[in-house]
């Protein structure tokens, strides 16, 4: 192209890097005039259109460039960014591969069409076309492409097993054939020995490992010598290694605790590698102990205090030795705990480090706790951690029939007075450090909630509350105290107070992955999105960025690891992208939004079909939990369930969210679906971009509709009784209208031929219609004036359990209130019923309009749906009146008065003042007031809005 | 007693107690696998034998010739974890790397002036001020020490390959550049 033309292209460059989209239109539209066969300018238009999100007009434009098959190096960058704004990265392929076999020598053509591969992780394309490079071009490089995608291509699941011996000696081959030694570098070793070690070929590994270059790599990459520690172990060569890392340890003074497992291992190897060890090797093994134990020792008495492998490797020893009955000492664990606490007691992880080692009975215990105690003193500052771990020692051995209320709120009481008396210690830090004593309050707040579970006096849990609001005032930044309110603030339904400690927090990024559940788990019975109060559906919306960043950039990465050669991090960056690709959490917090979001918004067309294509897809998911539960700090004896467990929201387990996830989906899909006109044909004609890949789990491979209609009691018993009673609800109410769904649907052929004309449309330049499928219902074309060949389905009565769940909800609601309780409680099973209305108004909507009544004969059926809509309102409007009942009742000067009361155990300790757990007080009764004000109000709203 | 292994992208699941502490950042995605695509081998974590993460390090290689070194970008341990030595071994692993695998001069760091704690490590382990960078961080809204708070100290430990010695001075206190200088 000429040099004025460059000059005339300019601007719509610069507006497309300053993301001026519109103005970036308007340039192209201005150049089209004058030069309308130029096809970079129509790729660089469909780009600015798709950045606008003008899907349609920009999908046209896209489709009319890529059949030109461009080769032109400016076309095929901007078709690149279009299409992978339409989600075709497939397409992206086809238009490398194109242009590759339209100039066949153009190598950066090649690798165009290797990455497009790679960020579609299609790697067997992949792998073809790498070794054809390799061939072509002479670059070693190629052939560890090659080589990588083999390997990739042989861990995919949907490979056969049979093929993967195959995939790898091709690797193999691919690696051995390259002139260059694969020692070269690293990350190409690194290739090798994988490679090598798939296939067992343990021999060939060792001796490149062996040999000096191998050796000096080791030195330098852990990743490396990571696999080298592997393929020694799979080769069994335990006691060689148990060699090294002794060398490793006294020579080089590492203390890496690998390689102390590995001196370990090999000392007990003489009886653990046999199932039976004979006599002699017992003998073997005990002299190993012997000499194992003097080498710790040395280590131990070498280090004194600066590291404190040596002293815990005899502590291990010792465990092992009594796993395999060679302990002579029966006291020696204890001698050896009370040593390693008298060196690193004052560390803050020697509770952790000696936890696996102390769980003693009888006399040992009485001699460790009595040890334990003697060392217990505050009354220095460089004593407190020293005295916080004694008290958490103390508490991780307490017996269940030591946790009687009463001894757990005098422990607690113990533990506040201590804290107040080490508060003076961390008076001089700045703000931004964590208080010394900060553990003493969360040990508190332990010990009040241990004995609200034994009591289910709430008055534990204000406690509680109060001296943690105390401690995270005096500790701003400790994050560890805030974990803790969390869970407590929802169990007293203050679930603002929650999310205020959680923002405190400060997470962002990939943290909201693996933290959102904090507050987001269940978070639709605390919205108050009915109200228009779209709080928690903005944090889910802002907690699910982090998976368009993923989408967006984990892919780039996975393409430079490959040109930059660093083969290691390949299949590291793939399962992060995977794991965050498939995150339990991203559905579950997509699954709450999708409750949230169905009351704050009319149940309309556009939110039916779109939901109901995104919840199907991640339905295929095989999902991964990536939620962190053990940031929660548990100081609960062992014989305890954790703090995690005892503040479980409504008592159910977040590990199981799985079942509940898939209980859920299933409701969710068949509702849309129910609702909705989109019908696979449609949707698979209408739906732009790429599928997801299609799943590989056996599971996955029955037809949906079977899936979607599977119960399975396992994961019943993973939902709350609420969450049952809806789910049998739902079912009930989606197979009694099933039928009368599918006669009034328009036919597929209707819905395309007007999303047909709509594109014509718009091609012939009159403005489009928003890319969605026709409406259904009350709109124009779905009135059910489709010629049917049979007569409509005769109607039935609706089943009994409809009524029944509402019935039920009421009796529970009642039960619940009149009894002692804790809020959310009682706004489940409101909300839940509240759910259970709107579910009843997406699945009738169809059916409202007076013609499709007349024309189907379904008289009987609306008022069978007035009959329930009005059960529903009847049960619903008294729970509102109730939950406004409640909210008057809950922040008055009584209620606050009683909260002080309760948690007056905390207030003899002088230095508490009395204002302080008032202000508490107030805070929590406050929150619990508009919680119960706002889901009473948003259920009335609910009524109107959805009725 | 920890594991030093190598920092993977995968660890970004699991380093919620390390990062959820005030000096530690949390950066997009594209920081941590930008630094894994191009120096892996100066990434490493250490973990408690238990699996939970104690610190992690991320560094890179950069410079040329007699300015080509090692880098410190982010060196962090868990505050349940700290007054064991693990920034000692994990800067230990940085400086062995940066010596043998990428044969630099030197290995180099930036600490704010004020954090008085850290300098007084890394003077332990051999590093001294290079020169003091003008408003290189952000300010931490304390106020309190004003000017020293966002300053830092580009700090210094030569390596084998650097016999002469001389990528680093005596008054490096004293010298002082602006944020625009250093990279």
């Amino acid at each position: 192209m000429s040099a004025a033309f460059d000059r005339q292209i300019r601007p719509v460059y610069d507006a497309l890097d300053s993301n001026s989209n519109k103005s970036a239109v308007v340039a192209c539209n201005k150049l089209l005039k004058k030069y309308p066969n130029i096809i970079l300018l129509k790729a660089l238009k469909a780009l600015a259109l798709v950045r606008q999100q003008k899907v349609e007009e920009s999908l046209a434009l896209c489709d009319e460039v890529f059949a030109t098959k461009p080769t032109d190096d400016a076309v095929l960058t901007a078709m690149m960014h279009v299409l992978r704004g339409l989600g075709r990265q497939t397409d992206i392929i086809t238009l490398f591969e194109n242009a590759y076999k339209q100039q066949p020598q153009n190598g950066e053509l090649a690798i165009h069409v290797f990455y497009a591969n790679v960020r579609t992780g299609n790697w067997k394309a992949a792998q073809q076309i790498a070794t054809k490079m390799a061939k072509q071009f002479q670059d070693d490089r190629f052939l560890y492409w090659s080589a990588v995608c083999s390997i990739l291509q042989a861990k995919d699941p949907s490979t056969p097993a049979t093929l993967k011996p195959v995939l790898l000696k091709l690797a193999h081959r691919m690696v051995t054939s390259s002139t260059v030694p694969s020692y070269h570098s690293a990350d190409r070793l690194y290739v090798h020995l994988l490679i090598l070690r798939d296939l067992e070929m343990y021999d060939d590994a060792l001796t490149l490992l062996d040999s000096e270059i191998g050796k000096l790599i080791c030195n330098t990459s852990l990743t490396v010598d990571e696999i080298r520690r592997d393929i020694k172990k799979l080769k069994g060569l335990v006691k060689e290694e148990g060699e090294v890392a002794q060398t490793r340890i006294l020579e080089k003074k590492d203390r890496n605790w690998l390689e102390f497992l590995s001196v370990l291992d090999a000392t007990f190897w003489d009886v653990t590698s046999v199932p039976e060890p004979t006599e002699e090797a017992r003998e073997a093994c005990k002299k190993h102990i012997t000499q194992t134990q003097n080498l710790l020792q040395q280590v131990a008495d070498l280090d004194g205090l600066k590291d404190r492998s040596g002293m815990l490797g005899l502590l291990e020893l010792e465990k092992r030795a009594r796993q395999h009955g060679f302990s002579t000492d029966a006291s020696r664990t204890l001698s050896l705990a009370e040593k390693y606490f008298m060196h690193f007691g004052d560390k803050a992880c020697a509770v952790e480090d000696l936890q696996p080692y102390i769980a003693f009975e009888g006399d040992d215990l009485a001699q460790w706790t009595s040890f334990l105690e003697t060392n217990k003193s505050f009354t220095s500052a460089s004593e407190v951690q020293r005295g916080i771990n004694v008290f958490k020692l103390v508490r991780y051995n307490l017996l269940e029939s030591e946790l009687t209320p009463e001894l757990e709120s005098t422990r607690a009481a113990e533990y506040t007075a201590a804290y107040l008396e080490c508060l003076p210690y961390g008076k001089s830090l700045p703000d931004t450090e964590l208080q010394p004593a900060d553990d003493l309050a969360i040990l508190a707040g332990h010990a009040f909630v241990s004995a609200w579970t034994q009591s289910k006096d709430e008055a534990f849990l204000h406690s509680a509350v109060s001296i943690l609001e105390y401690g995270s005032a005096r500790s701003k930044q400790s994050y560890r105290i805030r974990l803790l309110l969390i869970r407590l603030y929802h169990l007293l339904g203050a679930p603002s107070l929650a999310l205020e400690h959680y923002r405190l927090m400060n997470v962002k990024q990939v943290q909201t992955d693996t933290l959102s559940h904090l507050v987001l788990s269940r978070a639709s019975t605390y919205s108050l999105s009915a109200l228009g109060d779209i709080t928690y559906m903005s944090e889910c919306m802002e907690s699910s960025q982090i998976y368009m960043n993923n989408s967006q950039e984990t892919a780039e990465f996975i393409v430079k690891a490959f040109e930059l050669q660093k083969y290691s991090q390949v299949s590291e960056f793939i399962e992060f992208e995977d794991r965050l690709d498939n995150s339990l959490q991203r559905d579950l917090m997509k699954l709450e939004h999708v409750r949230m979001r169905m009351a704050h918004e009319p149940v309309n067309a556009d939110l039916v079909d779109m939901e109901l294509i995104e919840l199907k897809f991640i339905f295929d998911r095989v999902h991964y939990d990536n939620r962190d539960f053990d940031v929660t700090p548990n100081y609960q004896p062992r014989c305890s369930p954790s703090f995690s467990e005892q503040t479980l929201p409504f008592g159910k387990e977040l590990s199981a969210s799985a079942e509940w996830l898939s209980a859920f989906l299933k409701t969710y899909v068949k509702i849309f679906q129910q609702a909705s006109d989109l019908t696979d044909t449609v949707e698979d004609k209408l739906l732009i971009g790429d599928r997801p890949k299609p799943s590989t789990a056996p599971e996955n491979q029955v037809p949906l509709n079977d899936r979607l209609a599977k119960r399975s009691p396992e994961e019943a018993e993973k939902l709350t009784t609420e969450e049952q009673a809806f789910y049998e609800y739902t079912t009930a109410l989606s197979t009694w209208l099933g039928p009368y769904h599918d006669y009034v649907r328009p036919p597929a052929a209707v819905l395309l031929a007007e999303a047909a004309k709509a594109s014509e449309q718009l091609k012939s330049g009159h403005s489009p219609k928003p890319p969605s499928s026709p409406a259904n219902g009350s709109s124009t074309n779905g009135n059910g004036h489709y010629k049917k060949d049979e007569e409509p389905p005769a109607v039935t009565e609706p089943p009994q359990i409809l009524f029944k769940f509402f019935d039920d909800m009421k009796e529970r609601f009642q039960a619940v209130v009149t009894t002692s309780h804790l809020p959310p409680a009682l706004l489940h099973i409101a909300t839940m019923t509240q759910e259970a209305f709107i579910v009843l108004d997406a699945e009738t909507t169809r059916f409202k309009p007076a013609a499709v009544i007349k024309t189907n004969k379904f008289n009987a059926l609306s008022s069978s749906f007035k009959e329930l809509r009005t059960k529903a309102s009847e049960v619903l409007k008294e729970f509102s009146a109730q939950l406004l009942q409640l909210a008057e009742q809950a922040a008055t000067q009584e209620t606050r008065k009683s909260f002080v009361e309760s948690s007056k155990s905390i207030q003899i300790s002088s230095g508490f003042d009395h204002d302080y757990v008032l202000n508490v007080a107030k805070k929590t009764t406050d929150a619990r007031r508009d919680i119960y004000k706002g889901i009473g109000e948003g259920i009335t709203k609910v009524l109107k809005t959805h009725s | 007693m920890s594991v030093l292994r190598p920092f993977r992208a995968t660890d970004a699941f699991k380093f919620n107690n390390v990062n959820l502490d005030i000096w530690t950042e949390t950066y997009g995605i594209s920081f941590y696998l930008s630094y894994l695509s191009r120096w892996p081998d100066l990434c490493c974590t250490q973990e408690a034998p238990n699996g939970r993460m104690m610190g992690y390090v991320i560094g890179k290689a950069e410079g040329r010739e007699t300015d080509h070194h090692g880098h410190v970008t982010a060196l962090t341990v868990a505050p349940e974890y700290r007054r064991l030595s693990l920034a000692r071994k994990m800067m230990g692993l940085l400086e062995h790397v940066s010596d043998h695998s990428y044969r630099g001069y030197f290995v180099d760091l930036y600490v704010r002036c004020t954090n008085v704690v850290a300098i007084g490590m890394y003077e332990e382990l051999g590093y001294s001020v290079y020169r003091r960078v003008r408003e290189y961080y952000g300010s931490l809204g304390l106020g309190r020490s004003g000017k020293d708070e966002e300053d830092a100290f580009d700090m210094r430990k030569p390596l084998s390959k650097d016999t002469g010695r001389r990528s680093i001075r005596a008054n490096g206190r004293e010298m002082i550049v602006s944020a625009h200088d250093v990279s």
